[in-house]
């Protein structure tokens, strides 16, 4: 270590970094790893010292719907979302770039828009008796008012409308760099479009796909305001029983350990998306 | 009658107001080397666009073997293409890019495997099947596309300027290897490129593209020793024109003044000229030599600057007028003596020396 310093005498900085970094590190440790300990801590010592808290929630088969129902939403959302993104993106990407900067403009300015003003907004739009129901019904399409909100129909349309740019951003990155000529070369080699797109577009833009995939799963496993509006009793989310427990229950203890569950797993995923990017880099692909 | 093997016929593509390609019309028979050459924005590129499928013409038409190839979609005109960029599909092995068109084709895995390792042998790639193209250097990826290009056996290759890309020595290492393969599979090759000696190398036959039309086709002999335009004289190799007054056209033979005053007969006139007017005589560089012969025609010049490039000197001179000549006689025809300024006079045959408009 010291012959390792002083070789490098005069051009290694550590030491002197190290000090210019503490007061980022302090920061750090107390507003984000000391609240999750203490969320940890509280998960087992509420109300008594033990794991009952993590029996019961992964034992109850309420608790394990909502659970299931999160991840059930959640993997829709991405799913759908992704098939939104894809097109949108692929316009975005092969658009003059002038106008692409416009639409990028619009997508950015959705969301900046409050959170809670959008949500308002589908409900107006999805409810019984809402402009779409409305239209639908006095241009005879349907008969009776489609049930859109207040179920899983609706979180998925709320939820999906939020979590598009999150979709966007990453997979134009992606897209903008797959040269346009080698779909040309693909079709003339004698693939059909739909040939160049599952055999050469589709394996090209799979980074910006997982990437903001993984984004979009791991907002939605957490979301919140969304599900609490457009959603129904039927199929609560993780967060909104977080909340129940916290506020209506005052079970601290219970609410820790959910919260823990959701943390524990979404590092996972994180871990597994890395693990799974470190790879291609390392078979030499993308 | 025997039909064209491939026919472009009238050919026009314009982008709103910009005409690309004006009026092209072409026969290229079966098994030929043709080079569209010329400077960039001449329509060659659009023209080989049109053939590949990518941008349909204004009007005009593309015959293969008397089929129109209009109607029909990129991707079933079973045309080869090796692009500008290299355009191998970055997350295949080199062996999958080449089985790409076979298996786009549903062809039988035996023989993939054959054809894609007969195709890595005649572009001698074979070692690198299992690598991807990103570990491939700039030369080896266009001879995978090559291969790529020809898995299929199109019975036409189109070239974008495929060399563009690469250094000086890699380039003719690639031309040799694209002479090569044409002479092994008797593929018919359309080949894009901005640089003539290029096209003098590879070509069977050149067309020579200026703001969208063709200026002349023909062998590089023939654009060269018989170039039909002052704009194909002065593409193809190098030239002098210097500024004369026509006197008189007889059998074939122009008489002209230079603007010494000195008169010269027996250069070949390009067009008609009538008496008095205005032209320029164009002489190749290494039309000059230093010494008299019977037929020669001299002119006057003071030489400015000698330098040796190994067979050839290279001989900067000025006329009367002050115009630069750029004459480049063997370097065995000229003992190096004399470099400093002097006036002298430098011989070439008329025969070799054309008459264009002014």
């Amino acid at each position: 270590m010291s012959v390792e310093t002083r070789r490098n005498f005069g051009t290694v900085r550590v030491p002197a970094g190290l000090n210019g970094l503490l007061p980022a590190l302090i920061l750090i440790m107390l507003f984000f790893v000391v609240p999750v300990l203490a969320l940890l801590l509280r998960s087992v010592t509420e109300p008594e010292p033990g794991l009952q808290n993590y029996a019961a929630l992964l034992g109850d088969g309420t608790y394990a719907r909502v659970f299931f129902n999160t991840f059930l939403v959640a993997a829709l959302v991405t799913i759908v979302t992704v098939l939104v993104a894809f097109p949108v993106a692929w316009m975005l990407a092969i658009m003059p770039s002038g106008l692409a900067s416009i639409i990028f403009g619009i997508i950015i300015l959705s969301m900046w828009t409050n959170l809670l003003t959008r949500t308002y907004a589908w409900m107006v739009l999805l409810q019984r008796t809402g402009v779409i129901n409305r239209t639908l019904m006095t241009i005879g399409v349907i008969d009776q008012p489609l049930p859109l909100i207040n179920n899983l129909t609706g979180v998925t349309i709320g939820m999906v409308y939020i979590m598009l740019p999150f979709m966007i951003l990453p997979l134009v990155g992606t897209l903008r760099a797959i040269d346009p000529m080698t779909l040309r070369a693909a079709s003339l080699c004698g693939a059909s479009p739909f040939q160049a797109f599952r055999r050469i577009l589709l394996p090209l833009s799979l980074p910006g796909v997982a990437a903001g995939g993984l984004m979009v799963f791991v907002m939605s496993l957490g979301y919140f305001v969304t599900p609490a509006l457009l959603g129904g009793t039927s199929n609560m989310m993780l967060a909104e029983m977080i909340a129940q427990m916290v506020q209506s229950l005052l079970n601290w203890g219970l609410g820790s350990a959910a919260a823990f569950i959701l943390l524990v797993v979404t590092m996972a995923l994180y871990a597994l998306q890395l693990r799974l990017a470190g790879a291609r880099r390392m078979s030499g692909g993308i | 009658m025997t039909h064209p093997f491939l026919s472009i016929r009238n050919l026009r593509k314009a982008f709103g107001a910009i005409v690309a390609v004006h009026d092209v019309t072409l026969d290229i028979p079966r098994g030929e080397f043709l080079t569209f050459l010329g400077p960039s924005g001449s329509g060659k590129s659009t023209t080989l666009y049109a053939i590949a499928g990518f941008q349909d013409p204004s009007s005009g038409d593309v015959l293969l073997e008397e089929k129109s190839l209009l109607a029909v979609p990129s991707h079933k005109r079973n045309i080869g293409m090796v692009f500008q960029r290299y355009t191998l599909f970055p997350h295949l092995t080199v062996a999958e890019n080449v089985a790409f068109p076979l298996r786009v084709r549903r062809r039988s895995d035996a023989e993939v495997k054959k054809k894609v390792a007969d195709m890595l042998a005649l572009v001698r790639l074979e070692s690198f099947a299992g690598r991807l193209p990103g570990a491939l250097s700039g030369g080896q990826q266009q001879r995978v596309a090559l291969a790529r290009a020809l898995a299929y056996d199109p019975p036409i290759l189109l070239m974008d300027e495929p060399l563009s890309a690469l250094d000086k020595k890699l380039r003719e290492e690639i031309q040799g290897e694209i002479r090569r393969i044409h002479r092994e599979t008797g593929v018919t090759i359309l080949y894009v490129t901005h640089d003539q000696e290029e096209a003098l190398h590879l070509s069977d036959r050149i067309a020579l593209f200026k703001d969208g039309r063709i200026e002349q086709t023909g062998t590089g002999e023939d654009l060269y020793l018989r170039p039909a335009t002052d704009f194909v004289a002065g593409f193809i190799g190098n030239s002098n024109f210097l500024a004369a007054e026509h006197l008189d056209t007889i059998n074939g033979t122009a008489t002209i003044r230079m603007t010494d005053g000195s008169v010269i007969s027996g250069v070949r006139p390009n067009g008609t000229f009538g008496k008095g007017q205005k032209t320029r005589l164009m002489i190749r560089p290494e039309a000059f030599s230093m010494e008299r012969s019977p037929a020669s025609a001299e002119l006057n010049v003071e030489i400015v600057d000698i330098a040796f490039y190994g067979e050839r000197r290279r001989i900067v001179a000025r006329i009367a007028a002050g115009q630069e000549v750029d004459i480049r006689p063997t370097s065995a025809a000229m003992q190096s003596q004399g470099v400093s300024p002097c006036s002298r006079q430098v011989f070439f045959d008329p025969a070799t020396a054309f008459l264009f408009p002014a």
